[in-house]
């Protein structure tokens, strides 16, 4: 039994910090001095309220934190919530930020001839392989998935499989190597995140801090 | 580290539970069955193993991917492994209990398994404890399982207690009187499940601000009711949220330190609910301890009857309970007069007897965890070692020693 009175908030690194950084600021939370430092070894950092502390982890893992209980709060993109689908996690509020869409891509020579309603089976190379099974099953095409970190553009140039599923904003790196963006699968906007154990258990509390995300949401 | 060995390897899953948690966990188990006893809740005992056609019927299909199954060689049939009990509990209302009085209130506790864990909750094997109130839908019902619930719940220990008042069949019954259609209402289904207000919104298009509206309506019981009171919602729906009101209202005088919130749109879980349900939480604690509410006993097995009742997951409340209090061990010599060692025991003492000679008893004692030892037929309390080392030969004997 670990009690922990001091709540977590968990953000992602990386790309969406900067955008979260003024939802922060407008909800009245100001991290200490540390956090605006990328190259600290710290983790765990402290805020001007002490009841709030923030984590910074990988954005897949801020859905693992969250869902556990190990934090009571997180921003996650959809692309997260969609893969996992922990039935833990409430996302109640829309921050909109960190704009993007889940899509299929496929190199351009391979378009002009395919024709997707003839798919059985399809070999796609991706970050979300849950999503992508989800996805092509519902059409009654079986996705055999191979899972990828990262660079997931060059799988189909270096012959690993030919479609891929990724996060699409502009499209710039699909063109630069050569794929075309054949299918939507989701928009994606990162959303404020609760633990639902958390929320039944101190509604009062986080009902304060989800509220002051939503405001800061509107403003934004 | 010493190389494990294969044998000691179990699937996924599964567990050997050891002293001391084992011994607490089936004694907090018989408690809380104790506490439904008291309450006139008798105990019945099904089997772990039944056919697949009764097990699975009627609410019973809502666990049917979680069921294992086997064929009897007996009788040719489909087997299936309990997932849980509650649909077993019905059947013997329905059937053997059909003629005794109701309300019927029974209870019951044992293993159940299911074909896979959560990821938050891995265990595939637990204890299930619990209580079912058959054959009345009275307010007072429903009130009576969740009192029952929390004051089982503190019995035993478990701090902090909160408990989640849900309306599962609102949201159903909501999209069927605004006409909305199935698909869409799968969608909304989920969105709301997940508390997704952007989804809410695109969904419910029109409806947007009503369905916004229930899920702003959770929170602390006070707050949330307000704001489903202020919702325009038909009649029909209207009654179902006057009756979780007065429910809660009852609960608040039965139990004004209760820690209690509703949330009307929950619905993961709920698959078989028919109303009032609810949710027990403890706070600093990962996931649910139980969860339980109103449903109808299955029509083939019998008659249809109104029931609610209460589901608690022993692996939970274990999770949610401080660490066992050490039992009071004593050392008792060879050669120790039966009736006496017997008379310990009648104390409350637990008594490990040695069972050959040994030339420091003291010494003997510790190296048994024992923190007592009967010394010239008095109980003497052995002063904890200075060094927490467990081997009771190399730790130097304290102060003096009586042997």
């Amino acid at each position: 039994m670990t009690t922990n009175e001091t709540l977590v908030l968990a953000l992602p690194k990386g790309r969406i910090l900067k955008e979260v950084k003024p939802l922060l600021q407008h909800a009245g939370i100001e991290p200490e001095p540390a956090f605006e430092d990328e190259s600290a070894r710290q983790l765990r950092f402290t805020t001007n309220h002490p009841g709030l502390d923030i984590i910074r982890v990988r954005s897949f893992d801020v859905a693992t934190f969250v869902a556990f209980g190990a934090a009571h709060l997180g921003v996650a993109g959809r692309d997260v919530l969609l893969e996992f689908d922990y039935p833990e996690l409430y996302a109640p509020v829309d921050l909109k930020i960190g704009h993007c869409r889940l899509a299929v891509a496929e190199p351009r020579d391979l378009m002009r001839e395919d024709d997707p309603s003839r798919w059985s089976h399809i070999r796609v190379a991706t970050k979300y392989p849950d999503v992508t099974r989800r996805h092509f099953a519902a059409r009654g095409v079986q996705a055999e998935c191979i899972k990828l970190n990262g660079a997931m553009e060059l799988a189909p140039q270096l012959g690993l499989c030919q479609r891929i599923v990724d996060l699409v904003s502009s499209g710039a790196t699909l063109a630069a190597n050569d794929l075309v963006e054949i299918e939507q699968i989701a928009e994606i906007t990162s959303r404020l995140i609760v633990n639902r154990a958390a929320l039944k258990t101190r509604p009062r509390e986080l009902d304060t801090w989800i509220e002051r995300f939503r405001e800061a949401a509107h403003a934004a | 580290m010493s190389p494990t060995p294969d044998k000691a390897l179990l699937p996924a899953g599964l567990q050997d539970l050891l002293p001391p948690q084992a011994a607490y966990e089936a004694d907090t188990a018989g408690r809380l069955i104790a506490v439904f006893r008291a309450h006139a809740f008798e105990q019945v005992k099904p089997p772990l193993i039944e056919f697949e056609s009764a097990l699975l019927s009627g609410a019973g299909a809502a666990l049917s991917q979680q069921t294992f199954r086997l064929m009897d060689p007996v009788s040719q049939h489909m087997l299936a492994l309990r997932a849980d009990m509650t649909t077993q509990v019905a059947r013997i209302a329905a059937s053997r209990l059909s003629r005794a009085p109701r309300p019927l209130r029974l209870c019951y506790g044992g293993q159940v398994l299911r074909v896979k864990g959560t990821q938050l909750r891995p265990e595939r094997q637990f204890a299930q404890v619990g209580a079912e109130l058959i054959g009345s839908d009275v307010e007072t019902a429903d009130v009576e399982a969740v009192a029952m619930a929390v004051e089982a719940l503190e019995a035993v220990g478990v701090p902090r207690l909160s408990v989640d008042l849900n309306l599962p069949p609102l949201v159903g019954a909501l999209a069927e009187e605004l006409g909305i259609d199935d698909a869409t209402n799968a969608g909304l289904r989920q969105a709301l499940d997940r508390k997704d207000a952007a989804a809410v919104d695109t969904l419910a298009g029109s409806r947007a601000e009503l369905f916004r509206g229930l899920l702003r309506a959770a929170g602390p019981a006070d707050v949330a009711l307000e704001r489903l009171a202020a919702l325009h919602l038909p009649p029909r729906i209207a009654e179902q949220t006057a009756r979780l009101s007065r429910v809660v209202e009852l609960l608040q005088t039965a139990l004004p330190q209760l820690a209690l919130t509703v949330d009307p749109v929950e619905h993961r879980g709920f698959e078989y609910q028919t109303g009032i349900s609810f949710t027990l939480y403890a706070r600093g604690v990962r996931g649910e301890l139980g969860r339980g509410g109103r449903y109808e006993t299955d029509e083939s097995n019998g008659r249809c009857e109104a029931a609610t009742g209460f589901t608690l997951f022993m692996d939970s409340v274990m999770r949610a309970l401080p660490p066992p209090p050490p039992a009071a061990r004593v050392f008792v010599p060879l050669g120790t007069d039966a009736q006496r060692v017997r008379a310990l025991r009648a104390e409350g003492w637990v008594t490990i007897s040695e069972l050959s000679a040994s030339a420091d008893a003291e010494a003997e004692a510790r190296r048994q965890h024992c923190g007592y030892l009967l010394q010239n037929d008095h109980v003497v309390r052995l002063e904890p070692d200075s060094d927490q080392s467990n081997n009771g030969e190399s730790t130097p004997t304290t102060t003096d020693d009586g042997a």
